[in-house]
């Protein structure tokens, strides 16, 4: 029998842009997931205490003011102190600020912890997508 | 326990003193603000500086400005951005503040400055107005021969340091777009208190200038909420002795329809602000407004367009200013280059358009204006109904019980049950009312618009549709079937 994968999403920082949370909440709700859903301004802190009292199985966090690199400059640390070894973390959104690459920032989130990282405008479905594959890669789903 | 009835009623100035020295407080900079030196300084500005005595001018001479958003935090940066914006044309100048001073985290703000200061890098994605204080903020306003405006903090070292407008507590933006749990009394709390400061300075001859936001519409949805809120907050405003305002016009892109709300809004509130006695407090202009979501960060080309849509909207509705963003907006700070391109861009239009004085005729835009006229006047009839009379009371009441609402709500004290989609022409829509008070005739009026898509599209009208009509905007398609739709 597979259970139900518990996921938290937000928008970090002192980031108030929530639509797309709001968007890719009810979507993971609609695809069977349980959906933990913070809304704006969560700071790191809270991700990381939310997720160890639900058991969470992935973080989706949203960021579009650019300055996700600070707000998450301790967050890998803080996560692997609070016992997170195994938990899937995705972020998306205007990352940095200026006009870039997404390729060129990907690599700076994944060395912040993160398993995938996603440009603006994205559709909810695909990041859904690649959700299932990995929790099925790692036997959670 | 029953809470106190907030009432629309002048506040007492023996308690504002103690509230505004507490305010100036939270941040040793504050200690920069004498209140009667303040007001001195701002009598002293020259007529260039002061935003209202702008604002008027270019009314006069038919003419327009861009008001642009701007901030980095680095005080010598920020003066060379502001030439910038000046030498291509910009009268209005705006302090764009970063997102951690919106939100008064003045030590962590500190922190990141002193970063900044020492390697001359922009950490942050605003000026840090509040941390930078009084005298740093003078040097900025006396380098550049224009009228300066905060963005996104409300202080009173703002108006000593000679900016010539008044964030009034932010109002309606504050507490629907950047606030999560603020609750609709304690905004109209804070929006009593700071309009009153602002009343304060007029009582000595400083008169303020507020630029009226309302409740954004975070997403297609059309504006009748938002100017109500604008007709309620220049209502109350004028009540603490404002006078001075102008209302911006959040354009959503159908251009019948944007036209239709430039031209009602000022006209609405003004004859409110006279039903209810205000006739001094002044309309100093309309401003059109970039608001919906911006062309992704690498689409330079949606963003030009965007902005020169916006311009010669506003200046074929014969606006006096324009509420613009550069190209950078989606990439966060602006640099003095791309502001350049970018507003020599609306310029070319203001000077090209906006002097001919076109008259023009849109066929739908009397019809537009008369829907949404009856939208506005059955919401605010149902507030002062709620209020027994009170226009704040019946606005708290309002949105405590949904008869104002607005879809996707960072706010979580919002009821969030009505829902907008764009219709076959990429108007904007209600798709669900929730509790607005709106006739069955205006209901159906709404249906039948979104009916015409539907029948293009072959498919109802949901949930779906509204979630791809966000990006419709900013992709550059909002009729029909929108291009990413597979």
């Amino acid at each position: 029998m597979s259970k139900t994968p518990t996921i938290i999403t937000g928008t970090v920082g002192m980031d108030v842009h929530v639509i797309g949370t709001k968007v890719i909440s009810r979507a993971l709700r609609e695809s069977g997931f349980k959906v933990v859903e913070l809304g704006m301004q969560v700071t790191p802190e809270e991700f990381i205490s939310v997720a160890q009292e639900t058991k969470a199985d992935a973080i989706l966090m949203s960021s579009l003011y650019g300055m996700a690199e600070l707000d998450l400059k301790d967050f890998n640390q803080k996560r692997l102190e609070a016992g997170l070894n195994d938990i899937l973390l995705y972020i998306g959104g205007n990352l940095v600020i200026g006009r870039y690459d997404p390729k060129e920032i990907e690599p700076k989130f994944k060395a912040l912890g993160f398993d995938r990282v996603y440009p603006p405008g994205i559709d909810a479905e695909i990041g859904i997508e690649d959700l299932k594959k990995d929790l099925k890669a790692r036997g959670k789903m | 326990m029953k809470k106190m009835r907030i009432v629309n009623k002048r506040l007492d100035d023996d308690l504002l003193m103690k509230k505004r020295r507490e305010v100036l407080d939270k941040w040793p900079t504050g200690k920069e603000v004498d209140f009667e030196e303040a007001a001195a300084y701002q009598k002293s500005l020259p007529d260039s500086k002061v935003w209202w005595k702008v604002m008027a001018k270019l009314r006069e001479e038919g003419r327009m400005s861009v008001f642009p958003r701007a901030g980095t935090p680095v005080l010598e940066k920020m003066i060379e951005l502001c030439q910038g914006l000046r030498e291509s044309g910009v009268l209005l100048i705006p302090v764009t503040t970063d997102s951690y001073t919106r939100l008064g985290q003045f030590e962590k703000v500190q922190g990141i400055l002193d970063e900044c200061n020492k390697t001359g890098k922009a950490l942050l994605n605003g000026y840090p107005i509040i941390n930078q204080g009084v005298k740093q903020t003078r040097k900025l306003v006396e380098s550049v021969d224009a009228a300066f405006s905060p963005r996104g903090v409300s202080s009173e070292i703002c108006i000593a340091s000679g900016l010539t407008t008044y964030e009034c507590g932010l109002e309606f933006i504050t507490w629907a777009a950047y606030s999560k749990k603020m609750t609709i009394r304690e905004l109209v709390e804070k929006w009593q208190n700071e309009t009153r400061v602002a009343g304060w300075y007029a009582d000595r001859g400083v008169i303020l200038c507020t630029d009226l936001h309302g409740w954004l519409p975070t997403a297609p949805f059309p504006l009748s909420v938002n100017i109500v809120t604008l007709i309620l907050q220049a209502l109350t405003a004028a009540e603490q002795g404002l006078k001075a305002i102008y209302p911006l016009v959040h354009c959503m892109g159908n251009m019948t329809q944007d036209m239709a709300w430039i031209r009602l809004t000022p006209k609405l509130i003004r004859e409110y602000l006279d039903k209810f006695g205000y006739k001094d407090c002044q309309i100093i202009g309309c401003c059109p407004a970039q608001t919906p979501l911006f062309p992704n960060p690498m689409d330079m080309g949606g963003a030009f367009a965007y902005l020169c849509y916006i311009a010669m909207v506003g200046s074929l509705c014969k606006c006096n200013a324009t509420d613009l963003r550069s190209i950078d907006e989606a990439a966060g700070v602006p640099t003095k280059d791309t502001n350049t391109v970018s507003y020599s861009a609306a310029r070319w239009i203001f000077n090209v358009i906006r002097e001919q004085n076109i008259d023009f005729h849109i066929k739908g835009i009397e019809e537009e204006e008369k829907i949404t006229r009856m939208e506005v006047e059955a919401i605010i009839n149902r507030i002062l109904d709620l209020g027994d009379g009170d226009v704040i009371d019946g606005l708290i009441k309002a949105v405590e019980g949904g008869v104002m609402d607005s879809p996707w709500s960072p706010n979580i004290t919002v009821k969030d049950k009505v829902l907008g989609v764009r219709d076959a022409h990429g108007a904007c829509r209600y798709l669900e009312f929730g509790n607005l008070p709106f006739s069955n005739q205006l209901k159906e009026w709404h249906r039948g618009k979104i009916a015409e898509r539907e029948k293009i599209e072959g498919k109802k009208a949901d949930y779906h549709t509204a979630v791809r009509d966000l990006w419709s905007f900013s992709k550059g398609k909002i009729v029909g079937l929108p291009p990413y739709d597979k």
